[in-house]
């Protein structure tokens, strides 16, 4: 199975590069697909609503890719036996990374006493998650392609972590539906989180759905020894006893740092559309005094508008008697 | 569903089928919009729908965080507030409020809504995550002061149609030490009931400490009111003797001349909750 | 009354006692006045159940394959008590069942047995037509009362609950292999075919379901993963859905209308 490039290269629904040939795919999808009826993950309001605007479902249409995983991940510095402070504190070029200096005047690193500390961006991680996702992505719409699809609606994608395999297992999976009286796909389908009414919704108010879009971001906190001395409470020679409330600069940071970075990897997919429903979800996982890492993933639909906005009739306030 | 709709609505309906058509092929087409800063947004469709019906639209997500350390020591036993624990809540909370607000500024928004509030206290820290989308009007000038609510779109428009605004987050927190019983007095409690009057107050006093913090910082705003106020309480998980007690809520002011009644409709709806499907109950 | 060809003697005295008019269901007042609008009665809450011994089948442990007798076992369990739901909707003179569950329960006094139940509430075209599905039986579907009626609306009509199975075994990864891939991320194709292959089985089979009973399509299709009680490397793929065939032509949903509720 080939794995095309992440989806963060270029328009990922436009892109021809996406649309590999259907040799891709397991030879069950290829006769499930090729069925005389559709299956259709859509629950019934929604299959409604998607047959009142005019979209024919063709078929449950799904990707998965399955990545080795262990956090340290491919390309990571550390793996080669390295870290801030014996690499020197150099990152990569043009990724987030800040360096902390000990200011009790201490010259020599120890465990005991480390005198600086660095947040870093960890693009090795982002790209092998953006890769697990972009093949999934990418199964997915060639499975839609087959089936003569305009769109995928209802895409619903999960990250499973598989027990005592060290794999995480990415899927996505949609139903592939027709424009009914529309021309013939002109290129790859399009896809969404949504679908019915709210997609009804959305149509109506003068949106197009173009594709889901999703990131991950990751930072890496190596504490230097004021952030590990707030963060322990350890009483410090170097930091004179008594230690008041302050804020941990490191750490606030670096939980910025992770999520704007989140977003603008989303963004810089978007050329000029809008990113509709953001779901938002970070993580830390804390290795050792205030050592961490810290993800966030962001996923939405790219939406663009087609025409002016036209505000829908005003909601009517209502009281439900129950 | 089949409620008659009104004269007008239903003359002026959209053939949505003509619409999906004309979406779909404009894919093919160059953009719309001459806009050419993307735009993110975590309000659902009816949200953004309802921000669009007043006027306003979503600008960008934006975050917030700060982790402020609490000094060593503070959970060991002794009586009366633990000052250091709620400065550091308070410190974390407008620190985090300071960056949201900041972002939100950077991308000329007037203010965040549908802030999710994160708070975590630990032994030695308190973490504060906010994250929410900056919101504005269509037309509107940049604005010196941003707002920040935990109010969703809905209710923000909701609030709007009736006059009101928000202007920021008021927070309050409180921890104080579980008194401390002696030997003989849980000897003689043991067989009765009765009375544990010092936890009743030390429980009280924290309630009221809290909330006295967030109505505080409601007033230094300029605030007529707090809505949608929630509150966290109950011991520490890793210092049981320690009870803190958080309440937050969103400080508000009416902008209109006078309160705008909203008079709504009475519907009868006829919708369960929704019901999960469960192919197989595994024990 | 048709005589159920393998009920238990207490089911038919139940059933017997429900054509004197009585009902029983475990809807709601909504889903019941719902289906009443729909244009159907509901005469009685069905069930079938069947306990099922379910064998064993030798794994390889470093190869993923399917396990075709358990895949077997899984499904003829569901399948029996299915049937045996439809018996009792068909003792009724039903057209359908609605609001059907799938349960699996698992008893302290039975390793390896699971009991399969089915249940659900016949309903009955008030107009005297009949709904039945091409095989001459009673419709089955997991809709609500609410779903129903919605595809009632679209000209669509439930065929019957298709279902389909796949249980897999995942292989583990030999010592070597996970060296050699050591800390890196990178995808692993056998493991992304094995899961593909499973999933797309359990869809294909459900579709094959489907088209038996000549539907023009399944709506709701969930797939479910369960390892039930064999590991964490053997895992069951279900895939379950309504199958629906077009019935007449377009009918338009009334418009909904926007409200901004003020209920909490």
């Amino acid at each position: 199975m080939s794995a095309p490039g992440p989806p963060d290269t270029d328009d990922v629904d436009r892109d021809p590069g996406h649309s590999a040939g259907p040799g891709d795919l397991p030879e069950a999808a290829g006769r499930r697909l090729g069925g005389e009826s559709f299956s259709s993950g859509l629950t019934v309001p929604d299959f409604a609503a998607c047959l009142h605007m005019g979209l024919r479902p063709v078929g449950l249409v799904q990707g998965f890719c399955v990545m080795q995983w262990g956090w340290y991940g491919a390309g990571s510095p550390y793996m080669r036996g390295m870290n801030p402070y014996s690499f020197g504190g150099s990152a990569p070029r043009g990724v987030y990374s800040e360096s902390y200096r000990c200011p009790h005047g201490g010259y020599v690193y120890s465990n005991e006493h480390r005198i600086w500390g660095q947040n870093y961006q960890q693009p090795w991680v982002e790209s092998a998650w953006a890769e697990g996702f972009g093949s999934s992505y990418t199964r997915m719409v060639e499975e839609a392609t087959e089936v003569g699809a305009h769109g995928v609606i209802g895409v619903v994608d999960s990250t499973r972590h598989l027990a005592d395999m060290n794999v995480t297992e990415f899927h996505m999976l949609g139903t592939a539906v027709v424009v009914e009286g529309a021309a013939a796909p002109p290129g790859t389908p399009w896809t969404t989180y949504l679908a019915g009414q709210r997609l009804a919704k959305l149509v109506e108010s003068g949106y197009m759905p173009v594709s889901v879009v999703a990131s991950l971001a990751s930072v890496r906190v190596w504490a230097y020894c004021v952030t590990e001395i707030l963060m322990e409470g350890t009483l410090s020679a170097w930091g004179g006893g008594y230690i008041p409330v302050s804020e941990v600069e490191q750490l606030s940071r670096a939980h910025l740092a992770a999520r704007s970075l989140a977003r603008e990897h989303v963004r810089s997919r978007l050329g000029a559309d809008t990113l509709q429903g953001a779901l938002i979800v970070a993580n830390t996982q804390s290795l050792s005094q205030g050592d961490e890492v810290i993800e966030c993933t962001l996923r939405g639909t790219r939406v663009r508008r087609f025409k002016d906005f036209d505000p829908l009739p005003a909601a009517r306030p209502t009281v439900r008697l129950t | 569903m089949s409620a008659p709709g009104k004269a007008g609505a239903a003359a002026e309906a959209v053939d949505l089928k003509a619409e999906m058509r004309r979406a779909a092929d404009s894919l093919g087409q160059p953009a719309h919009d001459q806009r050419t800063r993307a735009v993110t947004s975590d309000l659902s469709v009816d949200e953004a729908l309802l921000l669009h019906s007043i006027g306003w639209e979503a600008v960008d997500v934006v975050f917030g965080a700060s982790v402020v350390s609490i000094p060593p020591g503070v959970w060991t036993w002794g009586s009366g507030e633990i000052t250091s624990a709620s400065d550091a809540h308070n410190l974390a909370v407008r620190s985090a409020a300071k960056h949201l607000g900041e972002q939100c500024a950077g991308v000329h928004g007037h203010g965040v809504v549908g802030v999710q509030v994160g708070v975590e206290v630990q032994r030695h820290h308190v973490d504060v995550e906010l994250t929410g989308t900056a919101v504005r009007p269509v037309t509107g000038k940049d604005r010196n002061t941003v707002f920040v609510s935990d109010l969703s779109a809905r209710d923000f428009t909701l609030l709007h149609n009736a006059g009101w605004g928000p202007i920021g987050l008021a927070f309050g927190a409180s921890f104080v030490y579980a008194p401390r019983r002696s030997m003989g007095t849980t000897m003689r409690q043991s067989s009765q009931n009765v009375e544990l009057t010092n936890f009743t107050e030390a429980m009280y006093a924290a309630r009221e400490a809290g909330m006295e913090h967030m109505q505080r910082s409601a007033l230094d705003m300029g605030a007529q009111g707090i809505v949608a106020v929630r509150v966290s309480e109950g011991p520490m998980w890793f210092a049981s003797h320690a009870i803190g007690f958080t309440a937050w809520g969103t400080a508000v002011r009416l902008d209109a001349q006078s309160h705008q009644y909203l008079r709504p409709e009475v519907v009868l709806p006829l919708d369960d909750a929704v019901v999960e499907f469960e192919a197989q109950a595994l024990r | 009354m048709t005589q159920p060809q393998d009920l238990p003697k207490e089911a038919g005295h139940r059933l017997e006692e429900l054509e004197h008019g009585l009902f029983t269901s475990d809807l709601s007042v909504n889903e019941f006045l719902l289906i009443k609008e729909a244009g159907f009665h509901p005469l009685g809450f069905v069930m079938g159940s069947s306990i099922y011994h379910t064998g064993i089948q030798a794994r390889r442990w470093n190869k993923s394959q399917e396990l075709t007798k358990l895949t077997e076992a899984m499904y003829n369990a569901r399948e029996l008590a299915m049937t045996r739901m439809e018996e009792e909707a068909d003792a009724l003179g039903a057209d359908g069942v609605v609001g059907v569950r799938l349960d699996v329960n698992y008893y302290e006094w039975g390793r390896d047995a699971a009991e399969f139940i089915a249940v659900g509430t016949a309903v009955k075209a008030e107009d005297g037509t009949s709904h039945r599905n091409a095989l001459g039986k009673p419709f089955t579907s997991d809709l609500s009362g609410q779903d129903f009626w919605t595809i009632m609306q679209t000209g669509y009509v439930p065929q019957g609950l298709v279902m389909g199975t796949c249980v897999f075994h995942i292989a583990h990864r030999g010592i070597g292999q996970a060296l050699g891939t050591m800390g890196q991320n990178v995808e692993l194709p056998n493991f992304t075919q094995a899961l593909y292959e499973a999933r797309e089985l359990a869809m294909t089979r459900m579709q094959d379901e489907a088209n038996t009973l000549g539907a023009t399509g399944i709506v709701g299709v969930r797939l479910e993963e369960k390892s039930h009680q064999w590991g964490s490397h053997t895992i069951e793929f279900l895939s379950l859905g309504t199958a629906v065939t077009k019935s007449a032509g377009d009918v338009t949903l009334p418009k909904p209308i926007t409200i901004i509720s003020l209920d909490n």
